[in-house]
């Protein structure tokens, strides 16, 4: 196990800190604007377009660096929110127990048998294509399952002295939560943050692609959505630069989170942390 | 018929200042036998003196009515008929005058108030001599060549000299050696009983009081506390004073540690107001500041407390508790009940297993049994998330076996101790970085900056246990459970951290519950001890009794485990042995 860590910590970090610098500072590293027409439709590569330009003559690769940052600003909060209500709602049901626990529990299994992405599909259809409905969405998404993992640690961590001991001075719920459970859960929380940013990704680019985000804001499911309705992409040469890249780049960054969520996990399992 | 003594309200008061006795009353009838008890000056020669009219008005006031005759304010020929003829007093260290013999000093009140002649009075001191085992040479020697033993007994004989209806002795027994305090303790008593007279014996020594009395009296501060038959007050106190002061006192029967009573005799300059005790007394609450009790019958005896003597702090009835995996139940717990009082250590022993920490646990209000309920004062015990149980439950703090377990590691030595005042909220940073630093100290920490802001992984077990102690009584709890604290901890450790705890204790009152499986530890600490086996309650009594002859099987078992030899006559003979071979062994 730890023979393998350090690849992935090194593979997944990178490529994620890249992903994240480059969503920052998108307005410096981009060429062009995100929605700038920058050349002839459909240029190939050159030195102007590294990777050419799409069918209204926007450069890809700036397309792609502002996609970055859409991506990013959906899945942080996303993820964030998701990890908040995940860490109050399994927290409190774990500390808590008797019939909080029961209720909770059975909502968040209610919210884990709805299949999730028809569900986003269909509400982000009725509510209709907003950047804040997105984050929502994919944190509605998101939290049962981390409530479901959290709950399951605290009841082991509410079972420790320390946790006992602060609950035997008066302690509330909310107080053993914030200074006990969350930082005993730190290593734990980074690691589902990491992993469901990169699903977060993943959902995002689904839901653009499908045509249900902000039409105004380039993103890779965007980019992807573009390309593959664009008539005839498949007979020329094209679609090596506009359909892949994009494609690419939701893989490499996913890969990058799903492989640092990899590198963390061992410092959460509970036998590694004894050590 | 009237009593033989009867003193109603006596106050003395010396020097407009310093209140020597503040109303007390007793009776004594013909034959019987009292004895005063209490601390130095809690006023005992005082009421000594009076009983035989040595102090007078102005400073005496209220009434000594001895056979019917009052002695206070009474003419100087009254005391002088009365005294020696109706009541002898023997004050204490036996002051004879140095420059008479010793018989010449006994033929005196013979000669001159019986009015014997010389041969006859000599004839007459040598009978009270024999009487009270004095060799009958002493007699021609003076005072200054008597052992302190002699004087005593001498003094003695002065006092029985013109056969009184009351005797009074002064610490008759003070400084003797156990032999021949035993020897005059049975003398005494079996002339008391040959003679018939009443004996008012003063004593801060208990077991003499138990030995030679009938009835005991409890003074403190110039007031009685506790009044009753010896049995009931010394054997099994109400009033927590009495409680306090048989604690302190050291008997043979017991193995544990001297417990001092918490603080320090008031003196009679400045008594405190209210309940004179309050400020010592581990229950006390305000009334006991505003107001004074009156003596009032509690637990067949007089009792001058507010709570009618010691109060049950912690009292658990029918705990069961039952653990299921699956289909199958193990019972932790079965019909358990325990009662702690008011600064009381209570030791719970068990073999692994046997359902001490469940029990812990419970009386802690971390869980809650499944049978039985735990009250504390007046109120349940429970485990809740409810934020006025929470409150009410920090009177009770739990420290764990592990110390590794029950102090973060997140948090630093600081935040830990301060825990329980950041969430009582109450105190400001400085004033609890204050009480952060005071029990830091009382638990032998240092309170550097750097210590505190230092983690605890770089600590040793003891360390850590010290801290878990700091952190419980810096939320001030009333009882403190301590769960095998020193399980984990080397001997030396182990010792440090039992001294600390038990100083504690005496030092802020607390009612202590110390489980542990190792007999020897909870022996040297602890007054009443529980034992446990298989969730049951197999045997309690006091810890002398139950750690030195075990009647269940079960602790019997514990007892032979902890290497407590149960030689016959419950010496531990190997270790003397080994002494006394290796002082030869100097020696030659």
């Amino acid at each position: 196990m730890s023979a393998k860590r350090p690849p992935f910590l090194v593979l997944g970090g990178s490529v994620t800190g890249a992903f994240v610098l480059i969503a920052a500072f998108a307005p410096l590293v981009a060429p062009y604007g995100s929605q700038t027409i920058a050349g002839p439709a459909l240029a190939s590569p050159s030195m102007h377009h590294l990777l050419g330009t799409n069918d209204v003559g926007q450069d890809i690769l700036s397309q792609l660096i502002w996609g970055a940052r859409t991506a990013a600003l959906v899945a942080l909060p996303a993820a964030a929110i998701a990890m908040l209500v995940g860490l109050l709602v399994g927290g409190l049901a774990g500390l808590l127990g008797g019939w909080v626990d029961s209720l909770t529990m059975r909502i968040v299994d209610m919210f884990l048998a709805i299949p999730m992405l028809p569900l986003l599909i269909l509400i982000a259809a009725l509510v209709g294509p907003s950047q804040i409905t997105v984050i929502v969405l994919i944190a509605a998404g998101a939290w049962p399952s981390i409530a479901r993992v959290l709950r399951s640690q605290t009841l082991s961590l509410a079972q420790r002295g320390h946790v006992r001991a602060a609950r035997g001075f008066g302690g509330g719920a909310l107080y053993v939560l914030r200074r006990h459970l969350a930082p005993a859960l730190g290593p734990m929380l980074t690691a589902n943050l990491v992993y469901w940013m990169g699903t977060a990704v993943v959902l995002q680019s689904g839901l653009a692609f499908l045509g249900l985000s902000d039409p105004t804001q380039v993103s890779w499911g965007e980019i992807l959505n573009r390309a593959l309705t664009h008539e005839g992409v498949y007979f020329s040469s094209e679609w090596v630069w506009w359909v892949l890249p994009a494609g690419f780049a939701i893989i490499i960054v996913c890969s990058g989170l799903a492989f640092l969520g990899l590198a963390f996990e061992p410092r959460f399992n509970p036998r590694w942390n004894r050590a | 018929m009237a009593p033989l003594l009867e003193i109603t309200d006596l106050r003395v008061r010396f020097e407009d200042e310093v209140d020597a006795l503040r109303g007390v009353s007793l009776l004594l009838d013909r034959g019987e036998s009292l004895a005063i008890v209490g601390e130095s000056g809690a006023g005992k020669s005082t009421l000594a003196q009076c009983t035989v009219g040595l102090i007078q008005p102005p400073q005496a006031s209220g009434s000594v009515r001895l056979a019917g005759e009052e002695l206070i304010g009474a003419s100087a020929e009254l005391l002088r008929s009365v005294r020696w003829t109706k009541a002898a007093i023997g004050l204490q260290g036996a002051p004879l005058n140095p420059v008479a013999t010793v018989g010449a000093q006994i033929d005196e009140p013979l000669r001159e108030r019986a009015g014997m002649g010389r041969a006859q009075a000599r004839s007459r001191a040598l009978e009270l001599a024999r009487e009270v085992l004095l060799d009958p040479l002493t007699l021609e020697r003076f005072p200054h060549q008597l052992s302190g033993g002699q004087r005593r007994r001498a003094m003695i004989a002065m006092a029985l000299a013109l056969d009184p209806e009351l005797v009074i002795l002064d610490e008759p027994t003070a400084g003797l050696d156990p032999v021949t305090k035993g020897e005059l303790l049975s003398r005494l008593s079996q002339l008391a009983r040959e003679r018939g007279f009443a004996l008012i014996i003063i004593s801060h020594d208990l077991s003499a009081a138990v030995a030679l009395a009938q009835r005991t009296i409890v003074l403190y501060a110039g007031e009685v506390m506790e009044a009753g038959t010896s049995a009931t007050v010394i054997e099994d106190p109400a009033h927590p004073y009495t409680w306090a002061l048989v604690r302190a006192y050291p008997l043979m029967t017991t193995t544990k540690d001297l417990h001092p009573i918490r603080g320090r005799s008031p003196g009679p300059r400045a008594v405190p107001g209210g309940c004179p005790f309050h400020p010592r007394c581990t229950q006390a609450e305000t009334i006991c500041a505003e107001e004074h009790p009156p003596p009032e019958p509690s637990r067949g005896r007089l009792v001058t407390c507010h709570f009618g003597g010691v109060l049950d702090l912690l009292k658990a009835e029918g705990l069961g508790m039952t653990y299921r995996s699956g289909r199958q139940r193990t019972t932790a717990l079965a019909d358990v009940s325990l009662v702690v009082r008011h600064g009381e250590a209570v030791g719970i022993i068990g073999a692994s297993g046997s359902g001490k920490t469940t029990l812990a646990r419970i009386l802690a209000g971390h869980v809650n049994p499944d049978e039985g309920s735990v009250v504390l004062g007046s109120q349940r015990v429970a485990s809740s998330w409810r934020q006025e149980q929470r409150t009410f439950q920090r009177a009770i703090q739990l420290v764990m076996q592990d110390p590794w377990d029950a102090l973060s590691p997140r948090l630093s030595v600081q935040e830990i101790i301060r825990e329980p005042l950041d969430i009582e909220g109450a105190a400001s940073r400085p004033e609890s970085e204050d009480r952060v630093a005071e029990m830091l100290e009382a638990v032998g920490l240092p309170s550097s900056a750097e210590f505190l802001s230092g983690r605890t992984d770089s600590l040793s077990g003891g360390e850590l246990q010290r801290i878990a102690l700091a952190r419980a009584l810096v939320a001030r709890p009333k009882l403190l459970i301590a769960d095998e604290p020193t399980s984990m901890l080397d001997a030396s450790e182990q010792a440090r951290l039992l001294v600390i705890l038990r100083e504690l204790q005496v030092e802020m009152g607390l009612g202590l519950v110390l489980v542990s499986h190792d007999v020897a530890v909870v022996r040297k600490v602890t007054d009443r001890t529980v034992v446990l086996d298989g969730g049951r309650l197999a045997e309690h009594g006091p810890s002398e009794l139950v750690c030195t002859s075990p009647q269940s099987p079960a602790a019997r078992r514990l007892v032979e485990a902890a290497g407590i030899g149960l030689s016959p006559d419950g010496s531990e003979a190997p270790a003397l042995a080994h002494e006394r071979e290796e002082s030869t062994w100097t020696r030659a």
